[in-house]
C-alpha cells in the first residue's frame, strides 16, 4: 500500500469537502461563525461569580433575558460588564435558587420573566448547564477553550449545522402515520458572543421564509404544551414556587445583595398566548410580589415596548441598545424609590 | 479524556512530538507514564491515586509470589492482590448495589433497616484496569510469567492511556515486553495508526453518536409501551450503537498504540457476523472472553469435569461476566441469557454438529440471522433501566404487547437505523473471514484515500457532542 499517496488524496479531499461545506453554510445560508453557547461556556461565564466578581451584575432568565440586554451599554451606563447566565427555553427561578444557595454571591441579579416558562417543572431545556458546571472535568474545561478559536472561525461549527441536525430537518421525509406530536427544533436565531450576550441573527428579522418557520416553531409548541394539571395542583405548584422565589430573594438580601425583576417584551401571536395562558396579573405581579423586589414590565414603559420584535420573542439586534438604556434608567428610577441602594446603578 | 476530543487532539499532538523527538527510551517511557497519569486525571485527578494502588500493590505481590515456592505463601500473597483490586471495584462499584439488595433481603424477612446513601462516584474504566492488573499477578501465581524488570515498565503496562479505560484488556506478556526495547512507529505504521484512529473515531461519532444514538435513547426512554416495530428500531439501534461506541474505541486505541509504536490486540472481529455464541464470544470484546476463559472459566475446571460441571462453569462465567458490565441484575440476566445460549449450544452441536445441513451456506447464513436476532433480546436487558421496561420491550418485540404501543420514531430515524442495520450486517458478513489489512491492502490506494477523506469528513461535520463511550462505565 502506498501511504503517503493515500494520506495525501484523504487529506486533500477532506479539506476540499469541508472548505465547500463551510462555504455552503456562508454563502447560501448566510451563516456566520460565533460561539456555540455550550454548558462549558455558561459554566465559565458562572465561574466569574465565585472567583472575581462576588459583587458582579448577573442576569439570569430565559433566551429573552439574553437576547434583550446589550452588556456593553449596560456597562456604559453603570461601570459594570454583567454576567450573563440567561438559558434559553429555561426557567428562571431554580437558577434563582442556584444562585441564592451561592454564599458568594452578594451582586445585583436581574431575574427576567418569561411567563410560560416559570411552569416547566425544572430549569427546561438547558437542564445540562448547572450539573456541568459542578462536574466539568479538566478535560472538558481545556476542550471547551480549544473549541472557542474554531467556534469563531467556521461557520458549519454550530448545533444548528450538525450533519444527523440538518438531515432530520429536511422535508422529504414523509409523515410517519400513527406518530405523536414531537417538538420541533428551534433554529438556529442568534450570533452569540464570548460573554454570553446573544444577538437577534439578521436572517431572523430579513428573510421572510425563515422568520415564517421560527414564528411557526413557536406557535407549534406553544398550542402543543401539555396540558395544564388540575387547579389545585397547579395552584400548590405557584405558591411553592412564589415561597421559593421570596426565600431566595431574602437568602440573597441577607448577604448585602439585590434582585430585581423585569419582563422583556413579546408581541403579535406569542404576547396574545401569553396573556391568555399566564396573564400578568396572576403571573408577573405574584412573582413580583412575593419577592418584594423591583419588578419592570416592559408594558408599563412605552420605551421598552416600542422596540421591534422580528418573530415575536426577541428584540431585534438593533433596537436592543436603546431598550438596554431605557431599562437601566428606569431600574434606577424605580430603585431609588424604593430606597434600594446598589453602588453598580448608582443608587 | 475522551478520544473524540479536541483535548485530546492536543495532548495527542504532544505525546507524539515527545516520543518522536531524541530522547532516551527511559525518558521517553517516563513521557508515557506521565502523560497517562495525565490523560486520567483530566476526568478526576484524585483518582490517579487508585492507579498508583493498584500498580505498587501488584507490583509487590508479584515479586513476593515470585520469590517463593510455598504453596501457601504464593497463595495469600495472590489473595492480597485479589482483595486489594476486587476491593476497589466492589467498593467503587458494587456498594451501592449490595446494600440495595441487603436491604431488600431484610425487608423480605421482616427487618426494616434503611441502607445509608451511597454516593460514590465511579471511576472511569475501573473495571479495565483492575483486571488487567490482577492478570498481572495471576499469570505470575500461575507461572505463566516473571514479574517485571522495571518498576516503570510495570507502571506503564497498569497505565499505558490508549487502553487504560476501555482496553482492549492486555496481559503482561503482550505489552511488558515491547516496553523493554526502544521502539517508534515506521512512516507507514504511522500512517495506518491515523487510518485506525479514523475509522474508530467515525464509528463512534458518525455511526453511534450521530445515526443510531438518536433511535435507541427515544425508545429506551420512551415513557410509556412502544409497538413491535418502534420495539425492534430501538434495540437494532442499541445494538449498532455498542458495537460501533466500543469497537471504535478499540480501533483508535489499537490506531493510537500503533502511532507510538506499539501493539495492541484485536478486541472485535465483526460480531455481528457470528454464527453461534461460541463463536459471537470469539469476536465480541475477545479481550474480556479470554480474560472471563483464562482466569475464571478454566480454573472453575472448564471443561474437563464432566457435561454438567461445563455448564455450570460457563453459566458462573457469564453471569459473573454480566456482573462486571455493571452492578445491576439486568446486567446478570444479560450475561445469564448468554450463558444460556452457550449451553444450549454445546447441547445441540453435541448431538447435531455433524449433519450435512450444518454446512450449507443458507443454513449458515440462517443461523448467523438467529444468532444476531438472540443477541438482540439480550441487548434489551443490557440497555434496559428496569426489568419492568426489558419486560414490556421484549414482549413488543416477540409481538406479545398490548398492541397499543405509542410510536416513538419519526421516518427519519426509522430509515437511518434501518440503512445503518443493514449495511452493517453486510459489512460484518462480508468481512467475516477476512481481516481488514488484507481488504484495505487489495483496494486501490486512491480508493483507500477518498473512503479516509469520506470518513474525515463526515467525522467533522457530524460535530460530535463529545458524549463519553459506553463501556467507560464499565
Amino acid at each position: 500500500m502506498r501511504w503517503p499517496r493515500v494520506a495525501i488524496v484523504a487529506a486533500v479531499l477532506a479539506v476540499a469537502g469541508l472548505g465547500a461545506w463551510e462555504a455552503y453554510w456562508r454563502v447560501a445560508q448566510q451563516y456566520e461563525a460565533s460561539y456555540r453557547n455550550s454548558d462549558g461556556q455558561w459554566a465559565e461565564a458562572r465561574r466569574r461569580v465565585d472567583r472575581s466578581e462576588p459583587n458582579a451584575t448577573v442576569f439570569i432568565g430565559s433566551s429573552r433575558t439574553q437576547f434583550d440586554i446589550d452588556l456593553d451599554v449596560w456597562e456604559e451606563e453603570t461601570g459594570v460588564h454583567g454576567i450573563q447566565l440567561a438559558l434559553e427555553g429555561s426557567n428562571a427561578i431554580p437558577i434563582l435558587t442556584h444562585i441564592a444557595d451561592d454564599e458568594d454571591f452578594s451582586g445585583l441579579l436581574v431575574v427576567g420573566i418569561t411567563p410560560p416558562l416559570v411552569f416547566l417543572p425544572g430549569i427546561g431545556l438547558r437542564a445540562d448547564a448547572v450539573p456541568h458546571y459542578y462536574d466539568e472535568t479538566p478535560s472538558q474545561w481545556l476542550g471547551n477553550k480549544l473549541s472557542y478559536p474554531l467556534e469563531t472561525r467556521l461557520a458549519f461549527y454550530n448545533i444548528d449545522t450538525k450533519l444527523f441536525t440538518v438531515l432530520a430537518r429536511q422535508s422529504w421525509w414523509p409523515e410517519r402515520p400513527g406518530l405523536p406530536w414531537q417538538q420541533p427544533e428551534v433554529r438556529k436565531i442568534e450570533n452569540m458572543r464570548r460573554d454570553r450576550q446573544a444577538d437577534l441573527w439578521d436572517r431572523v428579522e430579513n428573510d421572510p421564509e425563515f422568520n415564517a418557520s421560527v414564528t411557526g416553531t413557536w406557535q407549534e409548541i406553544l398550542e402543543n404544551l401539555p396540558p395544564p394539571p388540575p387547579p389545585e395542583v397547579a395552584q400548590a405548584a405557584f405558591e411553592a414556587l412564589l415561597e421559593q422565589v421570596a426565600a431566595d430573594v431574602a437568602k440573597i438580601r441577607a448577604r448585602g445583595g439585590e434582585v430585581v425583576f423585569i419582563r422583556p417584551p413579546s408581541s403579535d401571536w406569542f404576547r396574545e398566548f401569553e396573556r391568555q395562558a399566564s396573564p400578568r396579573e396572576m403571573v408577573w405581579e405574584s412573582i413580583v410580589g412575593a419577592a418584594g423586589a423591583v419588578g419592570v414590565h416592559s408594558e408599563d414603559y412605552p420605551e421598552l415596548s416600542d422596540v421591534r420584535t422580528p418573530e415575536w420573542s426577541h428584540i431585534s439586534a438593533q433596537d436592543k441598545t436603546g431598550w438596554t438604556r431605557a431599562l437601566v434608567r428606569i431600574l434606577r428610577e424605580r430603585m431609588a424609590e424604593q430606597g434600594i441602594q446598589r453602588p453598580e446603578m448608582g443608587t | 479524556m475522551l478520544f473524540n476530543s479536541l483535548t485530546f487532539v492536543a495532548f495527542f499532538a504532544v505525546v507524539l512530538t515527545l516520543h518522536n523527538a531524541p530522547l532516551p527510551w527511559k525518558v521517553k517511557k517516563t513521557n508515557l507514564l506521565l502523560a497517562s497519569y495525565l490523560f486520567y486525571a483530566a476526568w478526576n485527578p484524585p483518582f490517579v491515586i487508585l492507579l498508583w494502588l493498584s500498580t505498587i500493590v501488584d507490583w509487590h505481590v508479584a515479586k513476593k509470589i515470585y520469590a517463593t515456592d510455598a504453596k501457601a505463601r504464593r497463595r495469600a500473597w495472590v489473595a492480597v492482590s485479589m482483595v486489594v483490586n476486587l476491593g476497589l471495584l466492589g467498593y467503587f462499584k458494587y456498594g451501592g448495589f449490595l446494600l440495595e439488595n441487603w436491604q431488600a433481603i431484610m425487608s423480605s424477612i421482616g427487618v426494616t433497616w434503611t441502607a445509608p446513601g451511597w454516593d460514590i462516584v465511579l471511576p472511569v474504566g475501573i473495571s479495565f484496569y483492575t483486571f488487567q492488573t490482577m492478570a498481572y499477578s495471576l499469570d505470575v501465581y500461575l507461572r505463566r510469567a516473571k514479574p517485571a524488570d522495571s518498576l516503570l515498565d510495570f507502571a506503564l503496562f497498569v497505565t499505558f492511556f490508549p487502553q487504560l479505560v476501555a482496553g482492549p484488556i492486555v496481559r503482561p506478556t503482550q505489552l511488558i515486553p515491547q516496553f523493554k526495547e526502544p521502539v517508534r512507529a515506521s512512516r507507514d505504521q504511522l500512517l495506518w495508526g491515523f487510518g485506525l484512529i479514523t475509522l474508530g473515531l467515525f464509528q463512534k461519532i458518525v455511526i453511534a453518536d450521530g445515526a443510531l444514538a438518536p433511535a435507541a435513547d427515544a425508545v429506551y426512554g420512551a415513557a410509556a409501551a412502544v409497538p413491535f416495530s418502534d420495539a425492534w428500531l430501538g434495540t437494532l439501534a442499541f445494538a449498532g450503537q455498542i458495537f460501533s461506541d466500543f469497537a471504535g474505541y478499540s480501533t483508535a486505541a489499537i490506531g493510537i498504540a500503533l502511532c507510538l509504536g506499539f501493539s495492541l490486540p484485536d478486541n472485535f472481529r465483526f460480531p455481528y457476523a457470528a454464527i453461534g455464541f461460541s463463536d459471537f464470544w470469539r469476536r465480541w470484546h475477545i479481550s474480556l472472553s479470554t480474560w472471563l476463559r483464562d482466569y475464571l472459566y478454566i480454573p472453575l475446571g472448564g471443561n474437563r469435569k464432566g457435561w454438567h460441571r461445563t455448564q455450570v462453569n460457563l453459566m458462573v462465567t457469564m453471569l459473573l461476566g454480566g456482573l462486571w458490565h455493571g452492578a445491576a441484575w439486568t446486567f446478570v440476566v444479560w450475561g445469564g441469557l448468554h450463558g444460556l445460549y452457550l449451553g444450549v449450544e454445546r447441547f445441540i452441536r453435541e448431538r447435531w454438529g455433524d449433519a450435512k445441513v450444518a454446512s450449507t451456506a443458507g443454513f449458515r447464513l440462517f443461523l448467523a440471522l438467529l444468532t444476531y436476532f438472540l443477541v438482540n433480546i439480550t441487548w434489551v436487558f443490557f440497555r434496559a433501566q428496569s426489568f419492568g421496561q426489558a419486560w414490556g420491550l421484549t414482549r413488543s418485540m416477540l409481538g406479545l404487547g398490548a398492541g397499543d404501543g405509542v410510536l416513538v420514531l419519526s421516518t427519519y430515524l426509522v430509515v437511518t437505523v434501518l440503512v445503518v442495520t443493514i449495511g452493517m450486517l453486510a459489512v460484518h458478513w462480508f468481512m467475516r473471514n477476512r481481516r481488514l489489512e488484507d481488504v484495505v491492502a487489495a483496494t486501490p490506494w486512491w480508493l483507500t484515500g477518498i473512503v479516509w477523506a469520506g470518513m474525515l469528513f463526515l467525522i467533522v461535520i457530524t460535530q460530535g457532542s463529545g458524549d463519553a463511550f459506553i463501556y467507560f462505565q464499565f
